[in-house]
């Protein structure tokens, strides 16, 4: 094991790699930091590059980048109470709150230090979770992988912030997507009306950038410029987070276990973490009533959940092909272009890659403290540059991004119909997370469906009788029965309702 | 740009009516029980029910709990109510109409200058002034150029204005 683990820390020691990361965390940094770009954008527009690097470098940049971003995200936050990501709109408001009683130091400080030790904590579980994991992933068959992506296609649902069945129709809307082209059992070419640009099918990736990157930039054009940001000098940034880490400990175990278990759900990721971990700080304080007007409480509990859920969503990527999260989604597409194919065979035939990927993330929270000081001490200036000059460079990395994917120009036309597809949708209350984690795991459901279909003659039987096979299929039937159990009981509370004084 | 649910709920059992239909004219594989038109027949029902759900207004409850926390979401932040105008409306197309004329553009004009209208159209868009925009224009596409055509390799159309590089 130990050699194991020196041959991974050889893999990420290597001159490209560091560039990688260091350049991905730069650019993380400050797409992070600028309002209405998302942690998920930053990674989607990275794919094109990681096509030209190697397998490790690639994984490196993506993992580097979203941490970034994921932390960065706070920091215009907590000086304009402008989120720059969404995974850190949960606390925007207590950030703030504490940078207009002059205490900007330390509420980016929280963010900082927390972001760090939730973003290593979850890496500690990621690198517990997946070996154990992956031991049980051994005996699974496609009947059990059929109701894992079922589950996970479920899941993401369930987490939606929007209506049931909108987010269902997002899914199958998703997955008829992956129906295009012959990638099929059978090799039939489906839905490509003769066209030769579709045989192929459409990939995870111009549907990644359109959806992300290209409606972002949409819902960009219709937002008014931020305010511009006083030049302010910043006192010392990590001074007194070490008597906060001591003082607030139940805080910090509670996020971080949140955090990883949201993570660890398909389909929810870190700004689910954060409003989840905010809620529950609130609720368990003992001075609930101090909770927005500046306290370190829930901006700890919440700081540290969003980065832990990054990690931690990396354990269904890498076991089961399964995105935890939008930025894994992003990223299963990037391992399987680089050969490093999720499943469990990755821990035993590639246990060096894994152990590299293991350093890479807790490199990454590591260096995210010396970068995000220097980040916050340059904020004034990042957060002054006019929008047009960064929204119209992406407009263009959208186009040559996605052309670079496939030398075709039919892939930007994909992006340029996903994008509007994904601002239709977001406008309308239809999750595009549903959407993507549609796309990404079509194939794998249909695939796993068709060949326990063939493998059993047509019965339908050994999808419940094999055991693990029916305790997956009796949580995925509870999974799609609990929106209406919800809703059975708030109809039946809200009839007694009117009874009570 | 908000559709009632009828209209995109509708549309979505429609396309699922499609898919059906589509799905169970696909040739079966001889011999096995199952071949490639199950997927989009299942999945073609669903969206038909789902999309049935949605038009009749099912599940709306959900949308109105969650709306304090939808509206304090960065993305909806200090948006400007006014997209109904004509002018709002183009603004916020742009960016996927920038990326159709890259399409038909580029491979006949080449990288440079269809970057160039790209970049400048963005800008002004987004308010800058006209000679900012033009500045922005001149020196960006060179850049990208310089990366995804020299480090990455990227064959980008040369055109009416090919780099030295």
């Amino acid at each position: 094991m130990f050699s194991t683990f020196l041959e991974g820390l050889q893999l990420v020691l290597q001159p490209d790699v560091l560039i990688a990361i260091l350049a991905a965390s730069i650019y993380g940094l400050i797409v992070g930091a600028l309002p209405g770009l998302s942690a998920t954008m930053a990674t989607a527009l990275l794919v094109p590059v990681t096509f030209y690097m190697s397998p490790i470098a690639a994984v490196a940049a993506i993992i580097a980048a979203s941490a970034m971003a994921i932390f960065s995200g706070d920091i215009p936050g907590c000086l304009l109470r402008i989120p720059g990501t969404p995974a850190s709109a949960a606390y925007t408001d207590e950030a703030f709150a504490m940078t207009k009683k002059g205490e900007a130091e330390t509420a980016l400080g929280i963010c900082l230090w927390f972001s760090a030790i939730g973003g290593i904590i979850g890496t500690l579980s990621l690198i517990i979770m997946a070996p154990l994991l992956a031991e049980m992933a051994f005996k699974f068959s496609t009947f059990e992988y059929f109701w894992l992506a079922f589950l996970g296609l479920m899941c993401a649902t369930l987490v939606a912030r929007s209506s049931p069945p909108k987010a269902i129709a997002a899914m199958f809307l998703g997955l008829l997507v992956s129906a295009v082209g012959i990638e099929n059992p059978a090799g039939t070419p489906r839905f490509t009306f003769g066209m030769t640009d579709l045989l192929g099918g459409i990939e995870p990736i111009p549907v990644l950038v359109g959806v992300f990157a290209v409606a972002e930039i949409m819902r960009g054009m219709a937002l008014k410029d931020p305010p511009s940001i006083p030049h302010r000098r910043f006192g010392s940034i990590l001074k007194g987070q070490w008597e906060l880490t001591k003082t607030h400990k139940p805080q910090q175990i509670r996020g971080n276990i949140v955090g990883i278990i949201i993570g660890v759900l398909p389909g929810a990721g870190a700004d689910m973490a954060a409003w989840v971990s905010y809620a529950m700080a609130k609720r368990f304080s003992k001075t609930p009533e101090k909770f927005g007007t500046g306290h370190p409480e829930g901006l700890i509990e919440a700081g540290a959940s969003n980065n832990a859920s990054l990690a931690s969503g990396w354990v269904p990527a890498l076991l089961f092909g399964i995105p935890g999260d939008t930025i894994t989604a992003i990223a299963i597409g990037v391992l399987y272009m680089k050969g490093l194919n999720p499943g469990p065979t990755l821990f035993t035939e590639k246990a060096s890659s894994m152990y590299a990927l293991y350093i890479i993330f807790i490199l990454s929270n590591i260096i995210m403290i010396p970068l995000g000081i220097a980040m916050i001490r340059l904020s004034s200036t990042v957060l002054r540059l006019p929008r047009y000059t960064v929204m119209s460079v992406i407009v263009l990395l959208c186009a040559v991004g996605s052309f670079a994917t496939g030398n075709n120009l039919f892939l930007v036309l994909l992006v340029a119909i996903f994008g509007v597809v994904g601002y239709l949708m977001e406008k309308n209350g239809y999750p595009v997370a549903a959407l993507v984690l549609g796309v990404v795991m079509g194939t794998m459901v249909e695939q796993s469906f068709v060949t326990s279909l063939i493998k059993s003659d047509g019965s339908i039987l050994p999808f419940f009788s094999r055991p693990v096979s029916a305790v997956l299929a009796a949580m995925t039937f509870a999974a799609l029965l609990w929106p209406a159990a919800v809703w059975a009981l708030k109809k039946s509370r809200n009839r007694l309702q009117p009874a009570s004084p | 740009m908000i559709i009632s649910d009828r209209i995109s709920g509708g549309g979505l059992a429609a396309l699922g009516l499609v898919s059906f239909i589509y799905g169970s004219g696909l040739p079966p594989v001889p011999g096995q029980p199952v071949g490639p038109e199950v997927f989009p027949m299942v999945v073609g029902a669903g969206l038909m029910f789902c999309g049935s759900l949605v038009a009749l207004g099912i599940g709306r409850t959900f949308e109105e709990e969650t709306e304090i926390i939808v509206s304090e979401d960065g993305t909806t932040q200090g948006e400007t109510n006014a997209a109904v105008e004509p002018g709002a409306v183009f603004k916020v197309a742009l960016p996927p109409l920038l990326l159709v004329f890259y399409v038909l553009a580029s491979e006949s004009i080449g990288f440079i200058p269809t970057a160039f209208v790209m970049v400048a159209a963005m800008c002004l868009a987004l308010g800058a002034r006209v000679r900012s925009a033009l500045l922005m224009a001149a020196v960006a596409p060179p850049l990208v150029h310089l990366i995804f055509s020299k480090l990455l390799r990227v064959p980008l159309p040369a055109g009416l204005l090919p780099m030295p590089w």
